[in-house]
């Protein structure tokens, strides 16, 4: 099989395990709706600029759950398995995109029940799909990473979050900003520049992981 | 390396250049210059009297060669009509503004060059905003080309810069930002080691990476505290959630972490090799935080939303002479306390080891 092929068959495989057990994704959806109940009570109406912190807010920590697992759920003796069967890059990649377009679902999922609660203040819904895209993406990248790279500890959780989060403040900086234009809080002409920015942010942090990860995963 | 780290003169070099920076930096006097000036507007055709609040300056001593002017540009100038001296520091001018200014608005903001014989020519921009009533610039033109502007006096001297906000905080550009430029090639130095120990495995390298990355978090934390003291005079407090102060926050947070990791591992290999990983990533998520962040927002630190940064007359080549030294120094003597806690690090692991 060429690297492609194994990519694809492991995002297959990740998919099948999520579909059999429906445990994590089940465990996120609870997740944000709870917090979307606990949010709308303590504050009852979410002005447009308390929407947009409330949002990333549940999206940072729906991420940093839904990403945890990635290298953590299959004992190391079995992941070392999966190393010599396929390219460990395919294995990284697999997860990375994997991890992609599992967190857009949950953006989307998450605006579509904050919106149904406290209504939606996007204006501009196109431009916010695109920054969940790019922002997914990004926290998908850095959280994978951190994954492999906190798997190796014993207490993996905690180091999780301790790595992660200082980590991933240049991409939620740039995605609450760039979703403050997109509710039309603030006036920006140099949007498709802090678009590219964030683009950048997030190719060069996944060309840096993919060069790094022959050094982490072996033991 | 290890035959460097041996050798003095790099770590007398360091403590030379940090003394010439402490000395040089804190003696050297400011430039002249006027801190306040009293009233700040103005009509055309009265007689204005404008109260002048000088610093450093020797009005008293130059008492003779004292000389005023109001001035648009090189061309359009109006000297003083009288001249009173109250102190050293302070100074009473008068002006007779004509009935016409020399331009087409309304309003228009005029400098004041003060000139004398000891503290030579400065200058205060909009120290006077000049009302008209009608507007005739022909008219302005002819009353207020009479003051030839020239025969400057020269400050002698080494002297820094006066900008009215900074004042004396001006001396911390030794500090603040050569601190910041120091651990900047500190981390890249750290960076360098963690490149190196993936090549090669070689426990050296991770212990280099180590203290270097120990040392910049130091440099990291006293450029945060300079840069908070100096926010305290020239923005009004210690912290005020400027994306520059927290994204240096983050930075740290992000360096903190990596000692955490290390913390994590039992074994050398593995924390050498897991640390050097994150170093890189690290690293490389830290470029947009520094660089590419603050322009997206306003801030009111120098280099973003228009306001200078080194450049200018924010650092002239009196200050360059003591800059670039500071910078030199700072890493010099970073390099020195990172060599010695490499030596001890390397110590103990030996010492482990048989």
């Amino acid at each position: 099989m060429n690297f492609w092929q194994e990519t694809w068959t492991l995002i297959y495989r990740d998919a099948v395990l999520e579909w059999r057990t429906k445990y994590a994704i089940g465990g996120i959806i609870l997740y944000v709706l709870s917090t979307v109940v606990v949010a709308y009570s303590a504050l009852i109406r979410l002005d447009p600029p308390v929407w947009n912190a409330v949002y990333w807010i549940m999206v940072l920590f729906a991420a940093i759950s839904a990403v945890v697992k990635s290298f953590i759920q299959e004992s190391s003796a079995r992941q070392l398995y999966y190393y010599s069967l396929v390219n460990p890059a395919a294995l990284l990649v697999a997860k990375m995109i994997y991890n992609t377009v599992l967190l857009t679902g949950l953006c989307f999922l998450t605006w579509a029940l904050l919106g149904l609660l406290t209504g939606n203040p996007v204006k501009n819904p196109s431009l916010f799909s695109l920054i969940i895209v790019l922002g997914s993406l990004g926290l998908a990248v850095t959280f994978t990473f951190i994954s492999a790279i906190s798997a190796k500890t014993h207490n993996s959780a905690t180091l999780m979050a301790v790595l992660g989060f200082p980590l991933i403040i240049p991409v939620l900086l740039t995605l609450v900003r760039l979703s403050a234009v997109a509710l039309r809080l603030m006036q920006d002409t140099s949007i498709d520049g802090d678009m590219v920015i964030l683009a950048g942010i997030d190719l060069m942090l996944m060309g840096v992981a993919l060069v790094l990860f022959p050094f982490l995963w072996r033991d | 390396m290890e035959k460097l780290i041996r050798q003095s003169w790099w770590k007398a070099l360091g403590v030379v250049l940090l003394v010439y920076v402490h000395t040089v930096g804190m003696l050297a006097p400011l430039k002249p210059g006027i801190v306040s000036t009293t009233p700040d507007s103005a009509r055309t055709g009265e007689k204005v009297t404008v109260a002048v609040q000088g610093y450093n300056t020797h009005f008293d001593s130059a008492e003779d060669s004292l000389r005023a002017w109001l001035k648009l540009d090189d061309k359009r100038a109006l000297a003083a009509g009288d001249v009173a001296i109250k102190s050293e520091t302070e100074l009473e001018v008068v002006f007779s503004l004509p009935a016409y200014l020399p331009t087409d608005k309304r309003v228009q903001d005029f400098s004041l060059v003060l000139d004398n014989a000891i503290d030579g020519a400065f200058v205060r921009p909009s120290a006077l905003l000049v009302t008209q009533d009608s507007i005739d610039p022909a008219m302005g033109q002819s009353a207020w080309t009479n003051a030839n502007i020239a025969d400057l006096h020269q400050h002698g001297g080494i002297t820094f810069p006066f900008r009215s906000i900074l004042g004396e905080t001006i001396r911390n550009t030794y500090f603040h930002v050569s601190l910041w430029l120091a651990m900047v090639i500190i981390f890249t130095a750290a960076l360098v080691y963690s490149i190196r120990y993936l090549r090669g495995q070689q426990p050296r390298a991770d212990e280099w990476a180590s203290a270097l990355t120990t040392v910049g978090v130091l440099y990291g934390l006293l450029g945060l505290i300079t840069g908070a003291i100096w926010a305290r005079y020239t923005w009004g407090q210690f912290w005020s959630w400027d994306i520059k102060q927290f994204t240096t926050l983050v930075a740290l947070l992000i360096y903190l972490a990596y000692f955490v990791l290390r913390s994590a591992f039992p074994d050398q290999e593995r924390k050498g090799r897991i640390s050097a990983v994150y170093n890189i990533f690290a690293f490389v998520a830290l470029i947009p935080l520094i660089y590419v962040l603050p322009r997206l927002t306003d801030s009111l630190h120098p280099g973003n939303g228009g306001n200078p940064a080194l450049g200018g007359e924010d650092l002239d080549n009196t200050m360059r002479m003591v800059f670039y030294p500071a910078v030199l120094g700072w890493t010099l003597i970073g390099a020195w306390m990172a060599s010695l806690y490499y030596r001890m690090l390397r110590v103990e692991r030996l010492s482990i080891e048989n």
